[in-house]
């Protein structure tokens, strides 16, 4: 029995509906979602796109920025490793989510509102289940309030 | 500064969810923002009213609430740009692909849209005008390899007026193929076939248009399409091709003998000599390591025997030359995996198991045995001969692919060798067999028809153990049925798997071209554009891009040839996208931290420090050195810290 169900007043309550920032490669994962689109894929719509031409774009400061403005989650996603549309950038955007993870840790930001995956641009299903997946997380772990 | 946003119904596919009289309301609250609907703006009608209004209210800057940019951004941007806006002044927002298709709710769907919507105002708003630059491009190209994927693209490249650079490796011109006696399927002379591209290669009518080098390589590429500077090391021949006669006087009188190379090693050479009789360019050349001047001597009998003055140039050395040229072909082409690699292999060696490479070498006219099918070591004739197939092929531990020509190739030597030596029996061991073509299932038809030769299927060669009292090789080999079973031969011929020609590696990593999972140079779409590298500007024909037998090698040569004449058309420029990294000179500490995190090197550091530069020709856009700067000393064009933060920013809000 979910809380739920066991308590009608918290059923009541408006459930939370977290506002999360998606950036999104151009080539792969951009691409992945406009696939999501053309097969009409249902998903939840808490997540914003930016569009960047690469992750390796993706600054330390955009993600604390977007925390720092009220987001509730970070979502980056990128091309596989070796599909990189300029060979390296999916490399460095791992490499600066790591240390943005360790980052996060230490200002109390549970390393799970700011997730990083790959979406190539045929993955129009891993997309929506990525979002889905993102939402749900971040509902769960309840408002930022930084 | 006016912003008007053009919200698209796309018919019902935008305006079935997102509600188009609340977008307009909320949207004319802002003030200088003005909102114009209509149902389908990529449409001819669309498309004119768009450049109607933009000549009429003239706005700073346009949104765009439509389908996905990577569809109709381009197109838009011209109606921009056609109405005297700077093109990038428009912002597109997906709020169909990412809103209208992807949401069940149509006040969700309406919700996320303005959310959209609003940010991309906010983005817009931070814009700058981007020009799209033109560069003169070089309409040449440099060749790498001369075998017949090679020198087909050179020659028709050198046909429609453009100067060709040939870079081959070797002293010699046409690849593997002009070492083999015949060809599969309709038994041509591989020398004869080739002879006719070649004169025109070298004395043809456009021949002018070509300068081949051997004994030469690529050492170092710089640039992009239509400007690579590429550096060649042409190590020295030692003898004057165009003055040389090709008598071959200078190469009796060489005291040096060495196993000649050419001949799989089965036979000499002198240190002065043609690899092979026939071999073009028809002048011989002097193996730098073998001849007596390299160990100090002061010999020099060649030059005497020579009858054409300076023809021998004992003074030639090594060069570093520069080519310009606007496309680079690689044709680098093919050679056998390594059967040392297959532990079932381990004792196999000459004399008695050959590859099907040295095999041909054993059959042609100008080999080790002059076309006589003997031993080249003991020089018996074999009674019997063992021919294997798919060495190290279909194995996922080896070479998981089938190289699809080994089959073909394979029944063509025992057809020969079995013409030749009636004698002799043959049996052909495979794993699978793989003769696909109009033309070529004609030689298995032969072979079938044969007395002499027999074949069958195997799963696994056990082990090949040299019988020194008989002077055989003894074969154990698994049957599909999971009974072992044992093959004596006087001769074993080995069809390894076809693999990338050795160093492909190192001229990946020069021209920075991605490998695929088994070495091969990875094309940019296996079925429709195998001829293309991903790199713009660089084209992959023959086996440097997978196995692949003279018609598809000669086929991806003119292939390459032909996105040379389309993309490279001399007078016109090439254009470069505006949207690219620049740094702020006066921000920049100096810190070094961007050159190496571009993937396209396009970042240097100039001596006298005065900071980072970007070569906006080399610079693909991708933002990554952006990102790294630890001074925010480097900009993105159309990418920028403001711009992102604005968007951010409206999207929270």
């Amino acid at each position: 029995m979910t809380l739920e169900q066991a308590d009608p007043a918290i059923a009541a309550r408006p459930r939370f509906e977290p506002r999360i920032i998606g950036f999104l490669c151009n080539w792969c994962s951009y691409a992945g979602a406009d696939k999501a689109g053309s097969a009409q894929l249902f998903y939840p719509p808490n997540v914003s796109v930016i569009r960047v031409m690469c992750s390796g774009r993706v600054e330390p400061q955009f993600v604390l920025g977007a925390f720092r403005r009220g987001a509730d989650g970070v979502l980056i996603l990128a091309c596989h490793p070796g599909d990189c549309h300029y060979k390296e950038g999916t490399y460095r955007a791992t490499q600066r989510h790591r240390m943005m993870l360790r980052l996060l840790r230490q200002f109390g930001i549970e390393e799970a509102r700011c997730r990083f995956d790959y979406v190539s641009a045929a993955e129009g299903e891993k997309f929506a289940r990525v979002l889905t997946e993102m939402v749900e997380t971040v509902r769960e772990l309840g408002p930022l309030g930084l | 500064m006016k912003v008007n946003v053009w919200f698209c119904q796309c018919g019902d596919n935008i305006a079935a969810k997102v509600n188009r009289e609340i977008v307009e309301q909320e949207l004319t609250r802002i003030p200088q923002v003005a909102c114009r609907s209509v149902d389908f703006l990529c449409s001819e009608e669309g498309k004119q009213a768009l450049a109607l209004d933009l000549a009429e209210s003239r706005p700073d800057r346009v949104v765009i609430a439509a389908c996905s940019p990577r569809e109709y951004e381009a197109t838009f941007r011209k109606v921009l740009g056609e109405a005297g806006l700077n093109p990038y002044y428009l912002q597109m927002v997906n709020i169909r692909e990412h809103v209208s298709w992807v949401t069940p709710e149509p006040a969700a769907a309406t919700a996320k849209a303005l959310r959209l919507i609003h940010a991309g105002i906010a983005r817009v708003r931070h814009h700058e005008p981007l020009m799209v630059r033109e560069v003169d491009a070089n309409t040449d190209a440099v060749v790498i390899g001369a075998g017949p994927a090679g020198l087909k693209c050179a020659r028709t490249l050198a046909e429609a007026g453009r100067h060709v650079v040939v870079v081959e490796k070797t002293p010699v011109l046409g690849g593997l193929p002009v070492r083999y006696e015949e060809l599969f399927p309709n038994m041509e002379c591989g020398a004869c076939l080739l002879e006719p591209l070649l004169s025109e290669v070298m004395h043809g009518r456009y021949a002018e248009n070509i300068e081949l080098l051997t004994i030469s390589e690529v050492v170092e590429v710089t640039g992009y399409q239509g400007n690579f500077i590429v550096k060649v090391r042409r190590r020295p021949r030692f003898v004057d091709a165009h003055a040389c006669i090709g008598c071959g006087e200078c190469i009796p009188p060489c005291p040096v003998s060495i196993p000649n190379e050419f001949d799989c090693g089965l036979g000499q050479r002198r240190a002065i000599s043609f690899p092979f009789a026939g071999a073009l360019p028809n002048a011989p050349f002097i193996d730098e390591g073998a001849c007596l001047r390299a160990q100090g001597e002061n010999c020099s009998r060649c030059v005497q025997a020579c009858p054409v003055p300076s023809a021998i140039l004992l003074d030639d050395h090594e060069e570093l030359l520069e080519r310009k040229a606007g496309a680079i072909i690689v044709a680098t082409g093919a050679a056998l995996y390594n059967t040392a690699k297959l532990p079932e292999f381990r004792d196999a060696r000459r004399p008695g198991v050959y590859t099907n490479l040295e095999f041909e070498r054993i059959l042609a006219a100008n080999g080790p045995t002059n076309g006589e099918f003997r031993i080249p070591e003991d020089g018996r004739i074999p009674r019997t001969v063992a021919i294997i197939h798919c060495v190290g092929s279909l194995d996922p531990e080896h070479v998981p692919y089938c190289s699809g020509v080994c089959c073909g190739a394979a029944f063509k030597l025992s057809h020969l060798a079995a013409t030749r030596s009636p004698d002799t029996r043959f049996h052909h061991l495979y794993k699978e067999l793989v003769l696909p073509g109009k033309e070529e299932f004609l030689v298995y038809a032969k072979v079938r028809q044969n007395p002499q030769i027999t074949m069958e299927r195997y799963t696994r060669i056990a082990e090949l153990v040299p019988d020194a009292a008989l002077g055989s090789q003894r074969i154990r080999y698994f049957k599909p049925d999971g009974s072992a079973e044992w093959l004596a031969a006087d001769m074993v011929v080995l069809c390894p798997a076809i693999v990338p020609a050795s160093g492909l590696a190192n001229l990946a990593g020069t021209l920075e071209l991605a490998m695929d999972r088994f070495g091969f140079l990875e094309e940019y779409h296996g079925r429709t554009d195998s001829s293309r590298s991903k790199l713009q500007g660089v084209y992959l024909a023959g086996g440097c891009q997978a196995p692949a037998d003279i018609q598809r090698a000669s086929n991806q040569g003119m292939a390459a040839a032909g996105y040379v004449l389309s993309g490279l058309v001399p007078g016109r420029r090439l254009e470069v996208d505006p949207v690219r990294a620049r740094v702020d000179k006066t921000r920049c500490s100096g810190c070094r931290i961007c050159p190496p995190v571009c993937p396209y090197r396009a970042i240097t550091m100039p001596a006298d420090d005065a900071g980072a530069e970007v070569n906006e020709l080399l610079c693909q856009g991708c933002g990554t050195c952006v990102a790294a700067c630890p001074a925010g000393a480097i900009r993105a064009a159309h990418f920028t810290g403001a711009q992102i933060l604005a968007e951010m920013e409206a999207l929270l809000q």
